[in-house]
């Protein structure tokens, strides 16, 4: 196929915030005369998806929706108003909407927690920007990856994206704080499938970080064809154990764990319903010392990279386990007047139109001192659980369920025989006790995903860090 | 319903504008939230409303002996706003490619699709005092239960106008109503005993049901006591029953993977013909439930809905198709076309997506297996599966399981005690001749029930794998 040229350049809604952002402060200004706090979020976003399996190509471009959410301290609680719309007559009805529940509710009390009083102004640092990256190069990338593929015996075919997504948020406050944030998510992914009488298996490589073009680098012959050969491996896969077994994580598997484990249950909104089974532990030690988890939304180039949360706090560094303790939780400005502490810089809204919760960021085991040969002895007979594809949480009840796309047989201290889906389940507290290592750095890596809260809400969300050996049931899934 | 008033309907107001050339379609939406969020059983936050106008243009340009489809949604109604959109859909169409170069948008005669009842009027014309109402009944229901109580939730309504306008001279819309519930039980039990337990579940109908919270707070209060009381299963293959909320996260996934044209176009989807099924499994897909979350009269692309056969007693039947999908394979659209079905309900600003081909409601015909007890008792050994954590079932593998978040032994025939923990899983649907939830279909009710985008009785399948501790 021939793309045709275009010479048109890429339009861009670069500076639309930024155009609007004298409505905005206006409007922050008016209503701070009618209540003792008041706060504003603003977003548009840029971007660009293709798509090639060999049958079609599809491009497209992130919808063109902009607006705002306005939210107020009533004296009592909350009060929010979204619009979809930046122009002056849409900000005026919010501001309308929240003068009317004011007036009803004279507001004398500030709210609780701390105010952001932060100025931040950054977008993603990149010297190879993605807007630079016109519809006909990405189009000729996806059919490179694609090609790189088809190679490979019994690929039956090939689902090539690459996306980048710009998106750009202005919060505003009545305790003079602006943060103006713009980051660029960049991901490409090969989706290779293979068949045989009938039988269909698929395994993926999928990359993505904050960045610009650079992330698509990881995008080669190599990790392509690596994939496609999985799934045609898998292909004639045996099915996996079941039973309670030592299991060892992948990185990405281990980054389930730590995301749905610690990740949701210490996010602290839990804590207030008193509905996370962590909370009566914080500052037990829970697990071996050789665990640490982290929440970092400022970890550089990650996926789920932020500047500041969407009440105005920078993103922060938060361990949650520290050497086998529990230390620390994630907050908004709510659960931490709750809870006589400071916000983490994890308020997040999906957009402008859904609400804030406490949401995780990048959560990650940090690396030990192990070898994976080490840990394979010391499983002995167990299985290994590889490219992670769901996780569900269990806040209340302490369980865990986390889903591998495939594996392989430990035995006798060998990684041997590659089995096909499954489950792992268990109890978190007693999969702690049962954590034998951790490997070192440089087994680490974070996956790139999406969280929701519950089943909405969704998110972008990493998880990762290095292999670890602990013990779990299993079975096909 | 029709649109209280045609002519300001998004759609249209935008094809207004339009001055590119034809064909083009395009889809628009006038949506109102309102949501109440609990913490415990106290009121967080109320929102709403949450208003959002928005459409997406979508263009086809013949090229090559196929078509480049551009999309792009804005909710910018200006005219530039509205040249822009159109500007970056033509623009996105030079670079895509679709293999059919056969077109057939529906045409305004015949495409209202009659009226299929999907709007909830009380909500409708008060919303938040609906709401309101509802969570004031959801609270009631708790009130006495001492061992019991909410430990959050979330009540949410969307209301929306939908219209869809083409160039082929399609003029359609119609008002519908969903709401959304989310909620945790939670049962303490004694000082003594097991932790808590949480029943935690979601749940889309497209009306408000607030006089049948009682019963079924009282079941969830059972169900949350059972979650606190339940151990791990045995490990090994057994029969287990599945019931419709179990059977509501696996069978839209995998039938929607593989029988539909966007399916035929991988050459993955399954040919009319072979046998996949047991000779009592019987699928359909219907878009024409009243009140079930993906009915409607028409499609996202105007195409009238119906109930199209997908299994007949074990065989392939027919295929679903979009009007894309369907001219690449000389077909004709069986009202198939969907929008942002991937990630959920098609709620919630379905206008940002173009459409795609997918399942509407699927049903799993009743058959001979009788009430809930005989199936039990046709089981004698075995589990009974109420709640999987996550079925994350794959489409194209049909690989499906999770965490039994909530099941009961079946011994002897009868229910027993409660499982809570380990794993159960395999594949539902496989190639022919293979084994697979849907070949091992050994007896279906003779109840159906509706469980969010599944209407069916619960199954018994004869040997799943589960994973347990011992």
């Amino acid at each position: 196929m021939i793309i045709p040229a275009d010479p048109s350049p890429m339009r861009t809604p670069m500076g639309e915030l930024s155009d609007a952002e004298g409505h905005l402060y206006d409007s922050v200004g008016r209503l701070a005369e009618r209540g003792p706090f008041v706060e504003v979020l603003a977003e548009a976003a840029t971007g660009l998806s293709a798509h090639y399996d060999g049958h079609t190509t599809t491009f497209q471009t992130p919808s063109r929706i902009r607006g705002a959410v306005f939210r107020a301290w009533t004296g009592t609680g909350w009060t929010e108003v979204s619009v979809s719309g930046l122009d002056a007559p849409s900000l005026r009805f919010a501001e309308g909407m929240i003068e009317r529940v004011l007036s009803h509710r004279p507001a004398h009390d500030s709210p609780p927690g701390v105010s952001s009083t932060a100025r931040l102004e950054k977008v993603t640092p990149t010297a190879r920007p993605m807007r630079d990256m016109a519809e006909e190069e990405m189009g000729t990338l996806a059919r490179d990856v694609f090609s790189w593929t088809t190679g490979v015996p019994d690929i039956h075919e090939t689902q090539v994206q690459i996306s980048w997504r710009q998106d750009e948020r202005l919060y505003l406050n009545s305790a003079a704080a602006r943060c103006l944030q713009g980051i660029c998510r960049v991901r490409g992914a090969v989706l290779p499938v293979a068949m045989e009488n009938g039988r269909v298996e698929s395994d993926r490589f999928v990359h993505g970080g904050v960045g610009g073009r650079e992330v698509l680098d990881a995008l080669t012959p190599e990790n392509a064809r690596k994939a496609a050969e999985s799934a045609r491996d898998l292909l004639r896969a045996k099915a996996p154990p079941a039973g309670k077994l030592p299991v060892l994580l992948s990185p990405s598997l281990t980054g389930y764990f730590a995301h749905e484990s610690f990740g949701h249950g210490a996010e602290a909104d839990q804590f207030v319903r008193n509905r996370s089974y962590l909370q009566p532990m914080l500052g037990q030690v829970l697990a071996p010392e050789i665990l640490t988890i982290v929440d970092n939304g400022a970890y550089p180039g990650a996926w789920s990279e932020i500047y500041c949360d969407d009440e105005g706090h920078p993103a922060q560094r938060t361990v949650l386990v520290d050497h086998g303790r529990f230390t620390g939780a994630l907050h908004d400005r709510d659960t931490a007047a709750a809870l006589g502490t400071l916000p983490t810089g994890n308020t997040r809204r999906s957009d402008f139109l859904s609400r804030a919760y406490v949401r995780m960021t990048n959560t990650y085991v940090e690396p030990g001192e192990s070898s994976f040969d080490e840990l394979v002895q010391e499983a002995r007979n167990g299985v290994l659980l590889e490219s992670g594809s769901a996780g569900i949480e269990d806040p209340q009840g302490g369980q865990i369920q986390i889903k591998a796309r495939k594996g392989h047989l430990i035995e006798n201290g060998k990684v041997t025989d590659l089995v096909s889906s499954m489950a792992l389940s268990g109890r978190v507290l007693e999969f702690l006790t049962l954590i034998r290592g951790v490997s070192g750095k440089q087994d680490f890596a974070l996956d790139t995903g999406a969280c929701g809260k519950g089943r909405t809400d969704l998110l972008p969300n990493s998880a990762g860090g290095p292999y670890l050996l602990s013990s779990a049931v299993v079975g096909r899934a | 319903m029709s649109l209280s008033r045609p002519g300001d309907a998004v759609a249209f107001r935008v094809a207004d504008h339009l001055a590119g050339k034809e064909p083009w379609e395009v889809f628009g939406e006038r949506i109102r939230r309102y949501e109440i969020h609990l913490s415990g059983d106290k009121i967080e936050m109320t929102r709403g409303p949450i208003t959002l106008e928005g459409y997406g243009i979508r263009v086809f340009r013949r090229r090559d002996g196929a078509t480049g489809v551009g999309y792009q949604a804005s909710n910018d109604f200006s005219p530039e706003g509205i040249a822009t959109a159109e500007e970056d859909a033509e623009r996105a169409a030079r670079y895509a490619l679709f293999p059919t170069a056969k077109l057939d948008l529906p045409t305004g005669r015949g495409a209202t699709g009659g009226v299929v009842e999907v709007l909830d009027r009380g909500l409708w014309e008060y919303p938040m005092d609906t709401l309101e109402s509802y969570v004031a009944a959801l609270r009631a229901a708790f009130q006495g239960r001492k061992q019991f109580a909410l430990s959050f939730g979330s009540v949410r309504a969307t209301l929306s106008n939908t219209s869809i306008s083409n160039s082929a001279g399609l003029r359609t819309g119609y008002g519908h109503t969903t709401v959304d519930l989310e909620v945790g039980v939670k049962a303490f039990g004694g000082p003594e005993g097991p932790a808590p337990g949480e029943y935690w579940l979601n749940d889309s109908e497209r009306r408000s049901r607030p006089a049948e919270l009682g019963v079924r707070v009282a079941e969830w209060c059972r169900y949350a006591e059972d979650v606190r009381r339940g151990k791990p299963p045995p490990t090994g293959e057994v029969s287990v029953v599945l019931p419709p909320p179990v059977l509501a996260g696996i069978l839209p996934v995998v039938f929607g993977g593989r029988f539909t044209g966007s399916a035929q176009l991988r050459r993955v989807a399954p040919q009319p013909g072979m046998k996949l099924g047991a000779e009592l499994a019987t699928v359909y897909d219907d878009g024409r439930i009243p009140w079930a979350p993906m009915s409607s009269g028409v499609d996202d692309e105007g195409v009238p809905q119906r109930r199209r056969t997908l299994l007949d007693h074990g065989v392939v039947s027919e295929l679903l198709f979009d009007t894309l999908h369907a001219g690449a394979f000389d077909a004709r659209s069986t009202g198939s076309g969907f929008r942002a079905f991937s990630s959920g309900f098609r709620t919630w600003h379905r206008f940002m997506q173009p459409p795609t081909v997918s399942t509407s409601t699927i049903v799993l015909a009743p058959g001979e297996g009788g009430t809930d007890a005989e199936l039990v008792e046709a089981a004698h050994e075995g589990i009974w599966i109420q709640q999987i954590g996550w079925s994350a079932p794959d489409p194209l593998t049909g690989a499906f399981g999770g965490e039994i978040r909530l099941g009961y032994r079946i011994r002897d025939g009868k229910l027993a005690e409660s499982i809570r923990g380990g794993t159960v899983g395999g594949i539902a649907l496989a190639a022919e001749g293979s084994p697979s939830l849907m070949t091992r279909l050994e007896a279906v009710g003779s109840r159906a029930a509706f469980s969010e985008l599944v209407s069916s009785p619960p199954v018994l399948v004869r040997s799943l794998s589960v994973g347990g501790e011992q």
